[in-house]
């Protein structure tokens, strides 16, 4: 799978996970994916959720490693 | 065995569970103790001690009379409950090998956490209690303060989401092209066998409050722990409830919140009406409606309520520290201002305890709760349904470059 941007919100918590992943989505192309690498344990479930809710679409599986996850998101 | 152990440890519990659950124990616990759930009249405790500790006379401070400050955090009920709770979401946390050292990159958040820890510190203490006793633990009481605490708290925490939302307070994420690859880990992690052990230990630390005859604290330790345990496998997140609406329309928490509280008031009923206890009714005046007010803005800016700042502080989240001292500061300065400062004569004073049970009989006040929470979730379902960020309740998708 192609990922055209990553979106690194290690050490950032609540609300900006959600707030930075929507904003860049809003800001990218139709087709395009991107990456969301968080460590914020309730980002795990809010953005999947929201992003969800706002028209777009998990390309894959979130990966989990660690204490970090990544999530991939289609616009 | 080890299903078991993935589905309990391996992803978080469903909030409503978790809710509704945390409503009956709290039920229970008033039931034994007489007492609710509650913490920040703890952390202003604390920080009476802390001025002791510099020498500070604190023994004419009414504020301290009214939340009694006999003992030592180790040996008061309200205390193990603090330190349970945070005991408690170690050792999921640890068992589900999640803690982790997290600094914020930008340096800002230990700032805006101190400040909003403060305000939201100093706000729960004018009203007489935060999330937990003007809110999650008072409803059920039926004490009127609550209701007007839950509106001034919705305010509060709307003016909290402008306030992040700026570009000088939220800042810039990191942002390149291309995927990165994750760090390969390898290795087994030692945390469950640490959260086992810590568990272990502190299930001694209870029975040995029970067997030399400490059983209230025992209950405390005990039901502590279970709160925190709670609130970290459900990410209990009380600021959440209400920013999450204001930021992108997400409703999950103040959902699952409400069914708890409705939960927990049919719970607190029953043991009212079987054990004969006074419901625990705290002052509606001035003071409840500005301290929700404060206490909604500073959870924003903080980023966690006084509750969700514990089990977040538990998983590493280091930009919670200056929230948790913040708090102790806040309700300190609101424990000076009380009554040097004249802010009991002036926002306090000309309120009284409302209690519905009082006013209009057991029935109908676990209707009219009932039928309000019931509204709330309704609002809440809707909210979520049809309000988009960055657009609010505008129609259409959001627009895309190209």
């Amino acid at each position: 799978m192609s990922v055209d941007f990553t979106l690194d919100l290690r050490g950032e918590s609540c609300p900006y996970p959600v707030i930075y992943t929507l904003e860049t989505l809003r800001d990218m192309k139709k087709g395009q994916t991107l990456q969301v690498i968080s460590d914020c344990p309730s980002a795990f479930r809010n953005v999947p959720e929201e992003v969800v809710k706002h028209g777009y679409s998990m390309a894959q599986e979130p990966i989990k490693n660690g204490q970090e996850f990544s999530l991939f998101i289609q616009v | 065995m080890k299903k078991l152990y993935a589905s309990w440890f391996g992803s978080y519990w469903s909030p409503y569970l978790v809710m509704a659950l945390a409503g009956i124990l709290s039920a229970v616990y008033f039931g034994i103790t007489n007492t609710v759930w509650a913490v920040t009249g703890e952390f202003t405790r604390l920080g009476g001690h802390i001025l002791e500790f510099f020498g500070v006379d604190v023994s004419d401070w009414a504020y301290f009379d009214l939340v009694h400050m006999n003992g030592t955090t180790w040996t008061r009920t309200d205390g193990w409950i603090v330190w349970g709770m945070f005991i408690g979401a170690l050792i999921t946390i640890l068992l589900s090998s999640n803690f982790k050292i997290r600094m914020p990159r930008q340096k800002r958040r230990y700032v805006q956490g101190f400040v909003g820890g403060i305000i939201a510190g100093f706000g729960a203490r004018l009203a007489l209690g935060c999330n937990l006793a003007a809110f999650f633990t008072g409803v059920p009481q039926f004490s009127l303060h609550s209701w007007i605490f839950i509106v001034a708290t919705a305010v509060g925490t709307f003016l909290g989401a402008k306030l992040v939302n700026t570009r000088w307070w939220k800042g810039k994420p990191v942002l390149k092209m291309g995927g990165t690859a994750p760090t390969v880990r390898t290795g087994k992690s030692r945390q469950p066998l640490l959260g086992a052990l810590l568990g272990l230990a502190y299930i001694a630390l209870i029975a040995y409050f029970y067997a030399t005859g400490r059983t209230m604290l025992g209950t405390a330790a005990l039901f502590g722990a279970a709160f925190g345990i709670l609130i970290e496998r459900g990410q209990i997140c009380f600021t959440s409830a209400f920013r999450d609406l204001w930021i992108s329309g997400r409703a999950t928490m103040t959902k699952a919140i409400a069914v708890g509280m409705a939960v927990s008031s049919v719970a607190t009923l029953i043991i009212i009406l079987v054990y004969g206890l006074d419901p625990i009714t705290k002052i509606a005046a001035p003071s409840t409606f500005i301290g929700g007010l404060l206490f909604g803005l500073g959870i924003v800016m903080a980023g966690g309520c006084e509750t969700g700042m514990m089990y977040r502080l538990m998983e590493g989240q280091i930009v919670f520290l200056p929230v948790f001292i913040g708090n102790i500061i806040g309700a300190t300065a609101l424990a000076f201002a009380w009554d040097h400062m004249g802010v009991y004569n002036l926002l306090v004073k000309s309120g009284a305890p409302v209690n519905l049970i009082t006013e209009m009989g057991p029935a109908a006040a676990l209707l009219v709760t009932l039928l309000v929470l019931g509204a709330g979730f309704a609002v809440a379902a809707y909210w979520q349904k049809n309000y988009r960020f960055g657009v609010g309740f505008k129609k259409g998708d959001t627009t895309h470059v190209g």
